[in-house]
């Protein structure tokens, strides 16, 4: 249709007849992009500086609470890309078996929790099949390392074990 | 609907004893298998005599059985008043020179589709335009989608998945002294674990 | 150049002189070049091959398509897949059906829910499970989304490639906000892992509903800019439309689905055709090329295929607006056993996705672990239909038509 009418028209007016469009089409794309110039609030957050609150289900780098630990490996089964190594030997039996938060008896001691965060692809598999609710995603998202190495780790080691309180606190909030 | 189309198969074309599978307890899809050397008759007749008019082929999908091949044509006819689909199958038995006619002549679609499953399990398609490895590098060895398919430990003469790069130190604890492990658990056990 | 190497030998007035020789020697060179007798044909010139990619913005990923070229105009298009190539279909032969969905999600990466939406119903068809009424309409509610959020990147980067930059910002600004969503319900922007074999992971909260409320009435307004500030366009109209067509025939014979197939003029949407979920309940329009004429072009152009994506999101959103009325109370999850073991047999089944219809082949041997799967990628088979497409168009123009198509290579390649 649009071309039957361009073809009528004769070349002059046609010339005009583009300039016209470009403008008024012009115009327009202008006056909508000075709209959000003078309304719109920025959507982008300026990095560093201002951190974003992030929803309360992100899953971010996984924590294992080891105390609460019963080293049933099914985290290790579940997980689809196997970045999931544990290790522990059966109590032994003089010793009194402790309890988790939730009750669970602990029968085996856990010599090695090691998470290599450089597989893991966030897929939140671990997290839902756990028992004891131990194996957590916190709200880290900033964990660059500078070797591959560092992205194991071994959440029985001490410091690690001391973030407990700040995740844990996380989680509540 | 099937039972007709396979009867209509069998009436026609008496060499491609073509068997109308059901799926058990009507779980899963029907399909309708033929032989291998009447493929291209059964497909020609399928596009174009057919009342039904198969004239898209959606997807081939190729299945490693261990003793056999079996290449799967996902056949459609997008036509909105009766719309119908079925898998026809081809079984390939021979495993070591996989044959099978091609069909890029009659579907378009199946070009790269049977590209695909030249690079993915090594059935060659006689009368391809173009049959070379799609996804894989064209000096891949093997095929990966066969069942007896080993990774390749070398290509090209680098080395695949080298150790230094899979961050495989301290992956597990393996220790095989008992003393050793000992001292392991009792640290463990200081810590509460 | 030769007249530098010997300029060191010479005095400033032998200069002059070899000056006026190398002129007199060109002008003998140019006739001995082009004879007098010369010919059209004689005068063209040897294609030239072009590599478009691997890592070229417009090829919307790690697509490479050998391009030969006659001047300007493209006489050869070859595309080379296989850049982004993960083994997906030989990884699952190894992991349970729970442990597949995070996978699947890597298929297409800006539509996950619709591939998680697609391979779950295929799960569940074979195991015959029942999901809940609320996790139905919680997997169409993240699917529409999902569509709208897909079509605005289809939308974004095309105006991109045809050397708007606004629009794209425009559209992921609106992106965000359903990204926003879906990571509040999921915990995840992109790759999700939230429809579950059974039903979905999380429950949707009345406040995460109303936020998508507001949303909408937002999102209806923007839709009306993006018209004006792109569709409107005549620089934008004059690059798409008659450009790139690809008729019925050539859409069928090819197996193309989705926005191409509709964009050529076939009403064909398994939403309408095959309803699963809850699309039968569900009022909703399915938008084809030619089917309003002031849009102009040719039925299968370029601007018919992207009108097409414009008028889906304005679908969707009807539909998520009847969803959001009528949401049910009750459990998300089905009755799904721990180790989930599929029946021995197989299926084929179909979903519609943003960019076309998705299938997964699943052969089941009666174990945990699929036999085979295969998956049908839309995107695989519309990328195959570009060396009919591009003989004929210009470099510019073929651009036009690869963004027309929009792919994702993570689903061509898989």
């Amino acid at each position: 249709m649009k071309n039957s009418i361009e073809q009528q028209r004769s070349p002059f007016a046609q010339y005009f007849k583009n300039i016209f469009d470009a403008i008024t089409s012009t115009y327009k794309g202008m006056s909508i992009t000075m709209g959000y110039v003078l309304t719109k609030k920025p959507t982008s957050i300026e990095y560093p500086e201002v951190r974003e609150v992030l929803p309360k289900s992100a899953r971010m780098r996984l924590y294992n609470d080891a105390l609460n630990c019963i080293a049933c490996n099914q985290c290790a089964m579940a997980c689809p890309v196997d970045c999931i190594y544990i290790t522990s030997y059966p109590r032994p039996k003089d010793l009194e078996v402790p309890k988790t938060s939730d009750g669970t008896p602990k029968r085996q001691v856990l010599v090695q929790y090691t998470i290599d965060t450089s597989l893991c692809c966030y897929c939140g598999l671990c997290t839902t099949v756990c028992p004891t609710e131990c194996i957590t995603h916190s709200q880290d998202y900033e964990f660059a390392q500078y070797t591959l190495g560092q992205f194991k780790y071994d959440y029985t080691s001490d410091d690690i074990i001391a973030w407990r309180d700040r995740i844990l606190g996380q989680k509540e909030n | 609907m099937l039972d007709e189309l396979c009867q209509e198969i069998k009436l026609k074309f008496p060499a491609s004893q073509a068997v109308l599978h059901n799926p058990p307890e009507n779980v899963g899809s029907p399909s309708i298998e033929i032989e291998a050397k009447s493929l291209r008759e059964v497909a020609l007749y399928l596009r174009d005599d057919c009342k039904y008019k198969f004239s898209v082929l959606q997807v081939i999908s190729g299945v490693d059985y261990l003793e056999y091949f079996e290449v799967c044509y996902m056949l459609a006819n997008f036509d909105l008043a009766r719309s119908y689909e079925f898998i026809l199958k081809v079984k390939v038995s021979d495993r070591v020179n996989p044959v099978l006619d091609s069909v890029a002549d009659i579907w378009p679609a199946a070009n790269w589709q049977e590209r695909e499953c030249f690079d993915m399990l090594g059935i060659e398609f006689k009368g391809h335009p173009d049959l070379r490895r799609i996804l894989c590098p064209e000096d891949w060895q093997g095929f990966p989608l066969r069942k007896d398919y080993v990774a390749a430990k070398y290509y090209n003469g680098m080395q695949v998945y080298p150790d230094h790069k899979m961050n495989l130190e301290e992956r597990s604890f393996i220790i095989n002294s008992k003393s050793k492990q000992e001292e392991l658990q009792k640290q463990s056990l200081a810590k509460g674990l | 150049m030769t007249h530098d190497k010997h300029e060191g030998k010479h005095d400033h007035d032998h200069d002059d002189h070899d000056k006026h020789d190398d002129h007199h020697h060109e002008e003998v060179a140019e006739v001995e070049d082009y004879p007098k007798d010369a010919k059209e044909e004689s005068l063209k010139s040897e294609l030239l091959t072009l590599n478009m990619g691997p890592q070229h913005p417009a090829t919307h990923g790690v697509l490479r398509i050998e391009i030969k070229t006659d001047s300007e105009i493209v006489s050869e298009a070859k595309p080379y897949i296989g850049y982004l190539h993960r083994c997906m279909e030989k990884h699952t032969e190894s992991l349970d059906y729970r442990g597949i969905i995070p996978f699947v999600d890597r298929l297409d990466y800006l539509a996950a829910m619709n591939m998680e939406v697609g391979y779950a119903l295929t799960v569940e068809k074979m195991l015959g499970t029942e999901v809940p009424a609320r996790a139905t309409y919680i997997r169409t509610l993240v699917s529409e989304l999902q569509r709208i959020a897909s079509h605005l990147v289809a939308f974004g980067t095309y105006a991109l490639d045809l050397g708007a930059f606004t629009p794209f910002l425009y559209a992921f600004d609106q992106r965000e906000k359903i990204l926003r969503f879906f990571e509040e319900i999921s915990g995840a922007r992109l790759l999700y892992n939230y429809v579950w074999i059974g039903g979905v992971w999380n429950d949707v909260t009345d406040t995460q509903l109303d936020f998508l409320r507001d949303f909408i009435e937002d999102f209806e307004k923007e839709l009306d800019e993006y018209h004006t500030l792109v569709t409107s366009n005549s620089i934008f109209r004059d690059r798409t439309a008659n450009v790139a067509v690809i008729d019925l025939k050539t859409c069928l014979a090819y197996g193309a689905t989705g926005p191409v197939l509709r964009g050529a003029g076939h009403r064909w949407d398994l939403r309408k055709v095959q309803p699963y979920l809850n699309y039968n309940e569900l009022e909703f329009d399915v938008p084809v090329g030619g089917d309003n004429p002031e849009v102009g072009g040719m039925v299968g152009d370029c601007l018919n295929r992207y009108y097409v994506r414009m008028r889906e999101m304005r679908e969707s959103l009807k539909i998520i607006k009847q969803l959001l009325l009528k949401f049910p109370s009750g459990p998300i999850m089905g009755k799904v056993s721990k180790i989930i073991k599929l029946p021995k047999g197989e299926i084929y089944m179909r979903t519609e996705c943003p960019r076309g219809e998705l299938g997964f082949h699943i052969v089941s041997q009666g174990g945990k672990e699929p036999y085979r799967i295969k998956v049908k990628s839309p995107c695989f088979t519309h990328v195959s239909i570009l060396p009919v497409v591009g003989p004929g168009l210009m470099i510019a123009d073929f651009v036009a038509a690869v963004g027309s198509i929009d792919i994702v290579l993570g689903e061509v390649d898989r």
